[in-house]
């Protein structure tokens, strides 16, 4: 039997979404595709019926772009814009913005501070494109000033960001968005739901015919060495710097930099994949542990959790 | 795969902070499938209530203002504002003060000398005090309604209009305006243009521009518009520095005559002869250059500008206004206030005429019109209240030194015949986010 690709409903189908679609697969699972936060998502649910598949998967890719738009560092009217154009002066964040800080504070306390959300102003200076351009020190030392989570004021629900800093939810919000888009088709829907977004995924439960298949891409290898895992439950995140380095004098410059210094964490692996009980978690203990640089798969035992590394 | 190990308090902590983040949010909203993205589109509620007083019994104001601002999603902005204000005091009538008494009749009157029927309210100037109308009294209400969109892609169109009313003057305006953000957002380049239609239709009649005050020769309703256009350009010129410059022209064209403004005409030893009312060009060009930085000096912020004025009756002006907002604390913060204002007299005015020169075509002693300095000097203080409010108080002293204020001619020897303006601010705003 040939998969049957469904038509989609125009009632329902996002209008500025033309990567919207909705396919029945032969092993009786409906996919969902669509594009957010410059990532494929898709969407897999446990169902037969096409149209209220399709509805369901439009209301998946609705929150993820409502979550893309509302925490986008790139958009000027997202919070976090508002946040960082603020100079200086307190700005009252809602419930869930107020989660998320709350929750990047927990994760920079827990890390001693190497897991910092105003961190991203050293893409100022490094480009992390493939190429050779390792900045100037001096560049980077001046960027310190402007860094560090306890230099900012948080008392929900207002932040004051000293003047010229920044935050971003890099690194937590694709995560969040996954773990909440599960949450809000599961609500809706009875069966195995599996939420896919670049590689960071979670699931409520596997379909009655078995786990779910999930490939996991490594870098550098192109789909050759791709990782072949069984989920049942819980969240899968990969942190990797696969097009995201520098080299130079053979040397390569990981994106995973160190707040402290400014500059790139040593030994960092290529790749870490960890499996926990939601996305987020998942994706938190992948990026504490590429922070860890070459002590990362030791730190991944300690925590006692599910992982695989390439180095 | 690894060995099963026991769970680290590391990762207790990191599951607890998972949790938190996403029960919490769980909670705090519960997306509906067929609702589009929702992002936060707070309303704002500005209300203020600004104080004016100034010194001298003169003039005093209470101005009630209340905008709403409702953000619709990408970027369409809807801003209403609606204000009321109430006007009262003496005001200057333009008359110089004289060691003899002065007797005037109140605009209302139907004549300058008591008739049987007709209603006439007289005041009496005490010698050597400015003539004021102590019967001044107004009552103002307007209301602006202004809407911003997005127009492609980096474009923002902007309309509205404004109508206000009051007993002897009506004025009806609209604009538009196109803005462009190009260089990735950090230069914008705007223009636009407005149109005012205006009707004044003064207390008993609006004078006969330049006629004798006793004669009391009073003419229908008088209009006037005002075209205007602004062209700006607004740089970021780096993470802490913002300058905007903007040139602005408008032509006024009517009835550009104070109504209730006359001039004492004096003798050849200074003595009032009579008085006239005020006659002004019917038309007037003015032009504006005003640059204005916003710099921030880690969480001080300088708000430092200064604006050139100039017009086709010769008023020129200069303006230096400086702020800064300094924090204290996270939840108040003090904004000081110094603006620094000189302008240079219109061509045609004069503090009184002179009977034995010839007489002018043009003419007025209205105190704005007079080559003068003022400062202002104050600060407000703002507050956090509550989740989305803010709360603030501005205190502020006008003080304005007009730069001719007396007379050599003997009988006008010891007076001061444009006093020094003194006014108070208050202003109490409160400004919440839905």
């Amino acid at each position: 039997m040939r998969p049957a690709r469904a038509a989609v409903d125009a009632a329902w189908r996002p209008p500025h979404a033309p990567e919207f679609e909705v396919l029945a697969r032969e092993d009786g699972i409906i996919a969902v595709y669509f594009t957010a936060m410059a990532s494929p998502c898709e969407l897999l649910l446990e169902a037969t019926d096409v149209h209220a598949a399709g509805q369901l998967g439009s209301a998946a890719a609705q929150e993820a772009w409502r979550i893309e738009t509302k925490f986008s560092r790139y958009r000027p009217e997202s919070i976090v814009s508002v946040i960082n154009r603020s100079q200086g002066s307190a700005v009252a964040v809602d419930l869930e913005t107020a989660a998320l800080i709350d929750y990047a504070a927990r994760c920079h306390s827990l890390s001693q501070g190497r897991f910092d959300i105003t961190s991203g102003v050293l893409r100022r200076c490094w480009k992390f494109d493939g190429s050779d351009r390792v900045p100037n020190p001096d560049a980077v030392a001046a960027l310190l000033p402007l860094i560090g989570f306890e230099k900012v004021l948080w008392q929900a629900p207002l932040i004051t960001l000293p003047a010229g800093m920044e935050i971003d939810f890099g690194g937590i919000g694709k995560e969040y968005a996954v773990d909440r888009v599960l949450a809000l088709v599961a609500e809706q829907f009875a069966g195995a739901v599996l939420v896919n977004f670049g590689g960071d995924l979670a699931t409520n439960r596997a379909p009655a015919a078995g786990p779910w298949q999930v490939g996991v891409e490594r870098p550098d290898t192109e789909g050759q060495a791709r990782l072949l895992l069984e989920l049942r439950r819980g969240g899968l995140a990969t942190s990797g710097d696969t097009h995201r380095f520098l080299l130079r004098d053979g040397v390569r410059y990981s994106h995973i930099l160190d707040v402290r210094t400014g500059w790139p964490v040593p030994a960092v692996p290529r790749s870490v994949t960890v499996a926990a009980g939601s996305c987020v978690e998942a994706g938190i203990l992948a990026t504490f542990a590429m922070l860890q640089g070459s002590a990362a798969e030791s730190f991944l035992i300690e925590q006692g959790v599910q992982h695989w590394c390439l180095r | 795969m690894q060995l099963k190990r026991p769970v680290s308090q590391l990762h207790l902590g990191l599951m607890a902070a998972s949790c938190a983040l996403l029960s919490s949010t769980a909670r705090a909203q519960t997306a509906d499938a067929n609702q589009p993205p929702q992002i936060d589109q707070p309303l704002q509620i500005d209300a203020d209530l600004l104080y004016y007083k100034e010194n001298a019994g003169r003039v005093q104001t209470i101005e009630p203002i209340v905008s709403l601002k409702k953000d619709f999603g990408d970027q369409r902005v809807l801003d209403g504002t609606f204000t009321l204000d109430s006007l009262s005091g003496a005001t200057p009538n333009g008359a110089i003060p004289a060691h003899q008494p002065q007797t005037f009749a109140s605009p209302s009157s139907s004549s300058l000398t008591p008739k049987p029927g007709a209603k006439t309210t007289l005041y009496t100037i005490a010698p050597g005090d400015l003539p004021q109308d102590p019967h001044f009294k107004e009552r103002r209400v307007a209301g602006d309604l202004d809407w911003s969109q997005p127009l492609g892609l980096d474009n923002t169109l902007s309309y509205g209009g404004h109508l206000s009313t009051e007993h002897d003057f009506d004025s009806v305006a609209a604009h538009a305006g196109l803005s462009h953000d190009f260089n990735e957002k950090n230069t914008t380049l705007s223009a636009g243009v407005s149109e005012e239609y205006d009707r004044i239709h003064a207390h008993g009649g609006n004078p006969v521009p330049g006629s004798d005050y006793a004669l009391y020769e009073k003419e229908p309703n008088q209009t006037k518009t005002v075209a205007g256009g602004l062209i700006g350009v607004t740089q970021v010129l780096s993470r802490n520095w913002l300058t905007e410059l903007n040139y602005t022209y408008d032509r006024s064209q009517g009835y550009l005559t104070d109504p209730y403004r006359i001039l004492s005409v004096v003798d050849a030893t200074g003595l009032v002869a009579s008085y006239r009312y005020e006659n002004r060009p019917d038309t007037r060009a003015r032009q504006s250059l005003y640059w204005v930085n916003k710099v921030a000096l880690g969480s001080t912020v300088l708000d430092l500008s200064y604006r050139r004025g100039k017009d086709s009756w010769d008023v020129g002006s200069d303006t230096v206004d400086a702020r800064l907002r300094i924090d204290l604390g996270h939840r108040v913060y003090l904004e000081p206030h110094a603006r620094w204002y000189r302008q240079s007299a219109a061509d045609f005015y004069s503090l009184y005429l002179s009977e034995t020169g010839p007489a002018p075509v043009f003419m007025s002693a209205d105190p704005r019109l007079a080559a003068f300095s003022a400062t202002t000097f104050g600060a407000k203080l703002g507050m956090t209240a509550g989740r989305n409010g803010e709360f603030s108080l501005r205190l502020e002293q006008y003080q304005q030194r007009p730069t001719e204020q007396s007379s050599s001619l003997t009988a006008l020897q010891g007076l001061n015949l444009n006093p020094n303006l003194k006014a108070t601010i208050v202003q109490l705003s409160y400004h919440l986010e839905y």
